[in-house]
């Protein structure tokens, strides 16, 4: 429980940091150049930490199946969605829809449990939980309209 | 209208990615899904900037190399979001992710720290987050 919060949080700041730096580079170099940049990178970092802890076994991958190679494109459809959606809202209506459907779209997976994760049955206060937490968001953004990411 | 379905989209994409990642590492393991992942992005994004041709290189040399290193840190995000839904779930890794995400946005704007404007940041927003926790508490205890 402890871990898996500490590890939300540390990943909650490095996306923040990240956005901050990518949209540097991207007022610059353009939004698929810092695509490109950015996972390209994230590919380089994660190449070297996997063999700097695990060696030679990074590249046994035993259950390896086909789609797999494909899912890193759900990442392209990320970049081409919330760079329209902010072209045509702004960043500040957009990222609100964008932060209120992630935790949608997390209750939705959780209730479901596909893709064989432990199912966590839809309650009450789940919902109210989201909702709760979507309306901070909102006011969050809104209050500080001036700001993006 | 257009414009929110694919806010709307986007959203819905980065949480699919974080519940697809953590299936995947199940089978091959963290790193090799952060490594696999992002290198199937990177041919797929490379495409479409030859296609686009929208890079403009002749800037990276005006970039900070601290802004350009960035990408890097995709290795711990998804090492960690990956962890965190594992032993926590989606809804509430999400949900302490976004906490994260913007006290810290909010941190940054208000010191004006990596070189962003330097913001006066009102009330509203620290009832922003505190009814985020709110939600949070709700969910979870």
């Amino acid at each position: 429980m402890v871990l898996g919060l500490i590890m939300a949080l540390m990943a909650g700041s490095l996306v923040c940091m990240q956005n901050i730096f990518n949209s540097k580079v991207s007022e610059r170099a353009g939004s698929w150049a810092t695509t490109v940049l950015v996972l390209g990178l994230g590919f380089l970092a994660s190449l070297m930490i996997g063999l700097a802890f695990e060696g030679g076994r990074l590249f046994a991958l035993h259950h390896m199946q086909s789609w797999y190679g494909f899912s890193g494109l759900i990442g392209v459809g990320v970049v081409i969605c919330l760079v329209q959606g902010i072209r045509r809202l702004g960043p500040t209506y957009a990222v609100s829809i964008v932060l209120t459907s992630q935790l949608l779209f997390a209750l939705l997976w959780d209730s479901l449990g596909w893709f064989g994760l432990t199912q966590v049955p839809l309650t009450f206060r789940q919902i109210l939980g989201v909702l709760v937490i979507i309306a901070g968001v909102i006011i969050f953004k809104f209050s500080g309209e001036r700001r993006a990411a | 209208m257009k414009g929110s379905l694919y806010a709307f989209l986007a959203g819905g994409f980065i949480t699919l990615q974080g519940v697809a990642n953590a299936r995947i590492s199940r089978d091959i393991g963290t790193w090799q899904t952060a490594a696999m992942t992002q290198f199937t992005g990177f041919i797929a994004a490379l495409f479409i900037l030859i296609l686009v041709r929208d890079g403009h290189w002749k800037m990276f040399s005006q970039i900070r190399p601290l802004y350009l290193c960035g990408g890097a840190l995709g290795a711990v995000i998804i090492f960690s979001n990956v962890t965190a839904i594992h032993q926590i779930g989606v809804t509430l890794s999400i949900s302490f992710l976004l906490i994260a995400q913007l006290g810290l946005t909010f941190l940054v704007d208000s010191n004006g720290w990596f070189g962003v404007s330097k913001q006066k940041m009102d009330r509203s927003q620290f009832i922003g987050i505190a009814v985020m926790i709110a939600g949070v508490a709700i969910l979870g205890f």
